[in-house]
């Protein structure tokens, strides 16, 4: 992925800053904006594999450029949030953006998320899944961790299909109730969280410490592999 | 109110005339006027010095015209009964002034009482801003010092370090800009707390996904944290960030308040109809007089202001529990150490849930 060229857009100097010299270490090129407006231009003219967004514009919702970008914008989208921001995060994940990083964050983190949605540009459609210790073959639908058999409930089954083969991306409480439940069984979403710590206590060596199956506050889940992943 | 005053009045002096006319074959009918005062008073106390001589007057005209020789006429016979009317109005009017008068000073001293009472309420509100101020700013600024201090040494003497004396420091500087972090949400939360705005959004969790959400929210000092999770995990309706905050809130208070080698320990059961979280410590623990006092807001240890923190965190675990129909209280009484608690009610779930 090196030298794949990221638009970075937040009206906060000091921020986008970092996040360009963060960016440009890890070996990606770097554009950078300040305004929607500027954002829109910079993406028009030479298209970049991602975009990472601040939600909060000058000029403009971030959430709203999302929505203008995806009318012909296909590649990653990254929103920046910042505590009691939540609304306008899950707007912007509902508009089309594909994960979120809380400020403050860590560099480390924005780049593993970054790696994520990159790699993720390409989906696979492999009948066996491999993360970490992790293995689901999906044509015999059969789990195991750590080469040891996993039984698991239809539903558990489902949810964690939908999660490994989306592995690393945020998948929000909607995306998965129509993904596992579909679009007749809503009211069953009640139950998700509950159906995320039975499916935990199968699959998570330390279920209080989950290292897979991990949580994104008040917005949704991901599946991760640990090797990979970053502590925030 | 006028047609309510002069109704009263009218039946009040009838009242009282009656009442002359059926003691008069046991007392002399000059003593039984002074009864009429009965008429007056109430009105002076309840309508003012104007009604009241209103009323004296024609009580003394009723008096006189059924009662005093000759009867039925306002004319009177001898001046020992001039004299007795004459006592008894004054009096009625002295009488009726006095009342209103007490009946003023009663209404501006509850004038005073409820001035009072808002300037009372003004002051205390002004010194628990001040006491906000003073807590926050000594929270917020132990952060940004170690912050600053830490960037300082890496810019001034940067080559000198070495590679672990470098991360040690950067990691410092992540360490508190997230206590920093968690300092502003307090705020937030306490606030949000106070004016009543913090209504919960419950949503069916297990214990477990709280647990687990409160210690990532923690981050790597959770190693300190022995979780052992209970055997079975009946779901809760809860707001799950209200209730990861109240659990953050008792771990990092346990984190603080005991020694770096130390283990937290962190467990689950379910007892009846609830399931009861606690937070274990090997700290100093809390004396029996400091008990209650630790969940008002801005309560700390009894070493004051040396310690850590604002003392804002257990008061906010214990609204937002209670918002979400639980209960949080200090369990221990031990020679050290701490026990916190917390009940949530178990939700009975449908089969259908199991599947």
């Amino acid at each position: 992925m090196s030298n794949a060229r990221v638009l970075v857009v937040d009206d906060e100097p000091q921020i986008l800053r970092a996040v360009q010299m963060k960016l440009r270490g890890a070996g990606y090129a770097v554009e950078t904006a300040a305004t929607a407006q500027e954002a829109l231009m910079k993406a028009g003219m030479r298209p970049p594999a991602a975009i990472i967004l601040d939600v909060l514009l000058p000029d403009g919702r971030g959430t709203d450029l999302c929505r203008e970008l995806r009318a012909w914008y296909s590649a990653p989208i990254v929103v920046l949030s910042a505590v009691g921001e939540e609304k306008e995060k899950v707007d912007a994940l509902d508009a089309g953006a594909d994960d979120y990083v809380t400020k403050p964050f860590s560099g480390d983190e924005l780049l593993a998320r970054l790696r994520a949605v990159l790699r993720r540009a390409a989906p696979s459609a492999e009948r066996v899944i491999t993360i970490g210790g992790l293995r689901i073959d999906l044509e015999k639908r059969l789990v195991t961790m750590d080469d040891q058999p996993v039984a698991l409930t239809p539903i558990e089954y489902d949810l964690l299909r939908v999660l490994a083969q989306n592995e690393g991306k945020l998948l929000t409480h909607p995306a998965l109730l129509r993904e596992v439940w579909g679009p007749a069984f809503q009211e069953e979403s009640n139950y998700l969280h509950v159906h995320v710590s039975h499916l935990r206590r199968k699959i998570e060596p330390d279920p209080a410490r989950p290292r897979y199956l991990l949580n994104q506050a008040g917005v949704g889940y991901r599946i991760v592999d640990p090797a990979e992943a970053v502590l925030p | 109110m006028r047609v309510r005053a002069a109704l009263f009045s009218l039946v009040a002096v009838a009242l009282v005339t009656g009442a002359v006319y059926a003691l008069r074959p046991v007392a002399p009918v000059l003593s039984l006027g002074v009864i009429y005062l009965f008429a007056v008073l109430p009105v002076a106390a309840l309508w003012g010095f104007r009604w009241a001589v209103a009323v004296s007057l024609v009580s003394m005209l009723t008096f006189n015209f059924l009662f005093l020789p000759p009867t039925h006429t306002f004319r009177l016979a001898n001046s020992e009964n001039w004299v007795a009317l004459a006592v008894y109005l004054l009096t009625a009017v002295s009488v009726s002034e006095l009342s209103a008068r007490a009946r003023r000073r009663a209404a501006e001293a509850d004038r005073l009482a409820r001035e009072a009472r808002d300037t009372e309420a003004l002051r205390r509100s002004d010194a628990v801003k001040t006491a906000v101020l003073r807590s926050v700013s000594h929270d917020l600024r132990s952060p940004i010092t170690a912050i600053l201090t830490a960037g300082d040494v890496l810019e001034s003497s940067g080559e000198a370090l070495s590679g672990d004396e470098r991360e040690e420091l950067h990691a410092a500087i992540r360490l508190q800009a997230r206590r920093l972090n968690r300092v502003v949400s307090n705020m937030l939360d306490l606030s949000k707390l106070e004016a009543d705005a913090a209504q919960p959004a419950p949503e069916l969790w297990t214990v477990d996904g709280l647990i687990a959400r409160a210690l990532e929210a923690i981050g790597p000092e959770n190693q300190r944290i022995e979780a052992v999770l209970p055997e079975e995990s009946p779901p809760v309706r809860v707001d799950p960030a209200q209730l990861e905050h109240a659990l953050v809130n008792l771990l990092e208070n346990a984190l603080k308040f005991s020694s770096p080698t130390d283990r937290i320990e962190l467990s689950a059961e379910t007892v009846g109809r609830e399931v009861v979280v606690r937070v274990v410590d090997h700290g100093p623990g809390i004396p029996a007089n400091e008990r209650e006092r630790i969940f008002e807001p801005f309560a700390r240890g009894a070493n004051g202001d040396v310690g850590p923190g604002s003392g804002l965190g257990l008061a906010i675990a214990r609204g937002f529990v209670q918002l979400n129909g639980g209960r949080l209280w200090l369990e221990s009484a031990r020679e050290t150490g701490t026990i916190f608690a917390l009940a949530l009610p178990a939700e009975r779930i449908p089969t259908a849930a199991g599947r």
